[in-house]
C-alpha cells in the first residue's frame, strides 16, 4: 500500500479579515496544525503621511495625525505639537497641559477597553466588546463635547489646545472616574477570572526581554516581559512629572500579561485624569505662539508614551514653515515585527491569540 | 556662538539644512546674538569625549562629525565603518546603547543620510548616529545582524528612499507594491509624472 503523502499548505490569513482589525495580510505555511513559516504583508492602507506632511504647515498636518492610530488621536496630536514646541522651546499654559494630560489619558482609556472588547470578540467572546465599546462611548461623547469630534479630533493646536472645555464638562469627566471604576470591577468579574479565557491565553505567545529589545518593542508589549520603560516616567515629557501613578510591569510576557496590563492602566490613567482635575485652574489655553510656526534649522525627535507604545515624531527642518522631512516613529508597525518569530512553531489555534494581543492598529502599521 | 555658526558652512557645503540646532536661517540673523543655548554646548562635548572613544576604539578616524539636537549628541559616521561604531555602542559596558528606537533616512540635494537614534537604558541617555551616502548608487551596510527590529525598518527606506541595505536578508518593498518605480521619499520624486510607467493606474 503506497504511504500516505502529506505537504505543507499555505494559508492566507486577510487582507479583509475581522481579526486583523484593518487591512492586513498573513501569508502562513502549515504544516498538519503547525505553522512553519509566516509572512506578514503590510502596506494596504498607506498613505504616504510623510510625504504628504513635506507639503503642509505644522498646524495643518495635526489632522493627518488623526488617522495614524485611530483609536488615539489626541496621542498622536501630542505627539507632533510637542515635538514643535520642544523644537521651538515654546511655552504651554498650565491649563492647556492639564486639559491635554486629561484628554491623553482618557483616550488611553478609550483604546485600551477597545483592545479588551475586540480581543475577547477574537477569541470568541461577544459580551465584553459589548460592555467595553459602551464605556468607550460614553468617553467618546465627552470629546465630541470638547473638540466637536468624535474619533478625529485635530483638538491640540502648537503652543496648547483648540477650545476650552465648555461648561460643566470638568465636573462630566469627574463623574465618569467613579463609574468606570465601578465597571472595572464588572470586567475583571467577567473575563480576569474567567477559566476558558486563561486557559486560552496563559503561556501563549511569550516574548523574551532579550527579543523586546532587540525588536525595539514599546508600551505594553515591552512592560510585559518584565522591564520596566515608561516614557511618562523613565523620559518625563510635558507635566507628567507632577503625578503619582504606577507603571504597570508583568513578569512572563505572555498574552494573559498583556491583557492584564491593559487593564491595570485604565486604573492607572484615571488617577492621573483625577490629579489633573485637582490641579486644573482657570487661565488660557493657548500660549503666545508666532503666527506663522517656523521651526528652527536642526533635527529634532521627541518620543511619547503612546497607548501602544513609544509614539516619536522625528522633524528636520530647513527653518521655514513646513518640515523639510517627518518621520513618525509608528509603534504598530515596529511592534508587528515580532509576530513571525512569535508564530513559527505554534498550533494554528493560537494563532488569533497571538496576532490579536500584540495589539496594533492597521492606520498607524501602514502609515 | 559666532564662530561656531560661522564655521558651520564651511565644514558642509552642500547642506541645505543646516545640521544644527544653533545655526540660524539668514532671515533671523539678528537675533543671531542670543548666547549658545547651555544645552548644545554640553551635548557637543559629550559627543566629542564619544568621537575620541569611538575612533580610538576602531583606530580610524570613524566619526567624521560631531553635532547636537538641544541636548543629544549627534555623531556621523563613515559608511565604511558604520556596523562595527554601532556594534561597539550597543555591546561596549560603558556605553550600552542597546535599544534602538527610531530609524529613519532623508533625502538631501547631495547625498541621503540615514540616522538611527540609540537609547541607553541603563544610562538614560540618548544618541543620534548618522551615516552618508551618495543619492546615485545608495547602498549602505544593513544593521539588521545587531538589532532584528531594523529589519522593517529598512525595508520601509529602501522601499521610500531607494536606499540598499548590504547583507539584509529580505530587502523588499513593503508599503508601495512590487513592481512600483521610484522612491516617493526622495525630493526628485514627482507623485503625478509618468504614473502608467510605474504601475499606478492598476
Amino acid at each position: 500500500m503506497a504511504e500516505l503523502r502529506s505537504e505543507e499548505m499555505v494559508l492566507n490569513v486577510g487582507p479583509q479579515h475581522p481579526s486583523t482589525h484593518g487591512v492586513f495580510r498573513l501569508v502562513v505555511t502549515l504544516d498538519g496544525e503547525q505553522i512553519v513559516d509566516a509572512d506578514p504583508v503590510v502596506g494596504y492602507l498607506h498613505r504616504g503621511t510623510e510625504k504628504l506632511a513635506e507639503d503642509l504647515q505644522y498646524t495643518q498636518i495635526i489632522p493627518y495625525t488623526d488617522r495614524l492610530d485611530y483609536l488615539s488621536s489626541m496621542l498622536n496630536n501630542y505627539a507632533l505639537v510637542h515635538t514643535v514646541e520642544y523644537a521651538m522651546d515654546l511655552e504651554v499654559p498650565a491649563r492647556a497641559e492639564y486639559l491635554r494630560i486629561i484628554v491623553m489619558e482618557l483616550n488611553r482609556v478609550a483604546s485600551h477597553l477597545v483592545f479588551t472588547g475586540t480581543y475577547l470578540l477574537d477569541l470568541g467572546a461577544m459580551s465584553p466588546f459589548l460592555y467595553a465599546f459602551m464605556e468607550r462611548e460614553t468617553i467618546v461623547e465627552l470629546f465630541n463635547e470638547i473638540c466637536g469630534a468624535r474619533l478625529t479630533y485635530n483638538y491640540m493646536r502648537v503652543g496648547g489646545v483648540k477650545w476650552d472645555a465648555p461648561a460643566g464638562w470638568l465636573q462630566k469627566v469627574r463623574d465618569f472616574i467613579p463609574h468606570m471604576r465601578e465597571k472595572m470591577r464588572m470586567y475583571h468579574n467577567l473575563i480576569s477570572g474567567n477559566e476558558i479565557f486563561l486557559d486560552r491565553v496563559k503561556g501563549i505567545g511569550v516574548i523574551t526581554q532579550e527579543d523586546a529589545i532587540s525588536f525595539a518593542m514599546s508600551g505594553v508589549n515591552l512592560r510585559s516581559t518584565g522591564i520596566n520603560w515608561d516614557l511618562r516616567k523613565n523620559v518625563p515629557y510635558g507635566i507628567y512629572d507632577q503625578f503619582d501613578f504606577n507603571v504597570i510591569v508583568a513578569e512572563h510576557g505572555d498574552c494573559l500579561d498583556r491583557y492584564w496590563i491593559h487593564m491595570k492602566e485604565i486604573e492607572e490613567s484615571l488617577k492621573i485624569v483625577e490629579q489633573a482635575l485637582d490641579k486644573i485652574s482657570e487661565g488660557p489655553v493657548l500660549g503666545k505662539v508666532p503666527k506663522m510656526i517656523r521651526v528652527p534649522a536642526g533635527e529634532y525627535y521627541r518620543g511619547i508614551e503612546g497607548s501602544r507604545g513609544e509614539l516619536g515624531v522625528y522633524i528636520v527642518s530647513d527653518g521655514k514653515d513646513k518640515p523639510y522631512r517627518l518621520k513618525l516613529r509608528r509603534p504598530s508597525f515596529v511592534n508587528l515585527q515580532i509576530l513571525k518569530k512569535m508564530l513559527i512553531g505554534q498550533n494554528m489555534a493560537n494563532l488569533i491569540a497571538i496576532l490579536g494581543a500584540v495589539d496594533i492598529v492597521l492606520g498607524e502599521v501602514d502609515g | 556662538m559666532s564662530d561656531e555658526d560661522n564655521k558651520q558652512p564651511e565644514k558642509q557645503p552642500d547642506v541645505a539644512p543646516p545640521a544644527t540646532a544653533t545655526a540660524k536661517p539668514a532671515a533671523k540673523s539678528a537675533k543671531a546674538a542670543l548666547p549658545p543655548d547651555p544645552r548644545v554646548v554640553a551635548a557637543k562635548a559629550t559627543g566629542e569625549a564619544m568621537k575620541a572613544t569611538l575612533d580610538k576604539q576602531l583606530g580610524v578616524t570613524a566619526v567624521v562629525e560631531v553635532s547636537a539636537s538641544k541636548d543629544v549628541p549627534i555623531l556621523v559616521i563613515d559608511k565604511a565603518y558604520w556596523v562595527q561604531a554601532v556594534q561597539f555602542l550597543r555591546d561596549d559596558a560603558l556605553q550600552s546603547y542597546d535599544y534602538l528606537r527610531m530609524f529613519s533616512g532623508t533625502d538631501y540635494p547631495n547625498y541621503i543620510e540615514i540616522v538611527i537614534h540609540l537609547v541607553s537604558r541603563k544610562r538614560n541617555t540618548a544618541l543620534y548616529v548618522k551615516t552618508r551616502t551618495e543619492r546615485d548608487l545608495a547602498v549602505v551596510p544593513s544593521l539588521t545582524g545587531l538589532f532584528q527590529g531594523v529589519n522593517w525598518e529598512e525595508r520601509e527606506v529602501y522601499d521610500l528612499l531607494g536606499v540598499h541595505f548590504e547583507g539584509h536578508p529580505d530587502l523588499r518593498r513593503i508599503m508601495m507594491w512590487e513592481g512600483w518605480k521610484g522612491y516617493p521619499l526622495r525630493k526628485d520624486y514627482s507623485p503625478f509624472e509618468d504614473l502608467d510607467e510605474r504601475g499606478g493606474n492598476v
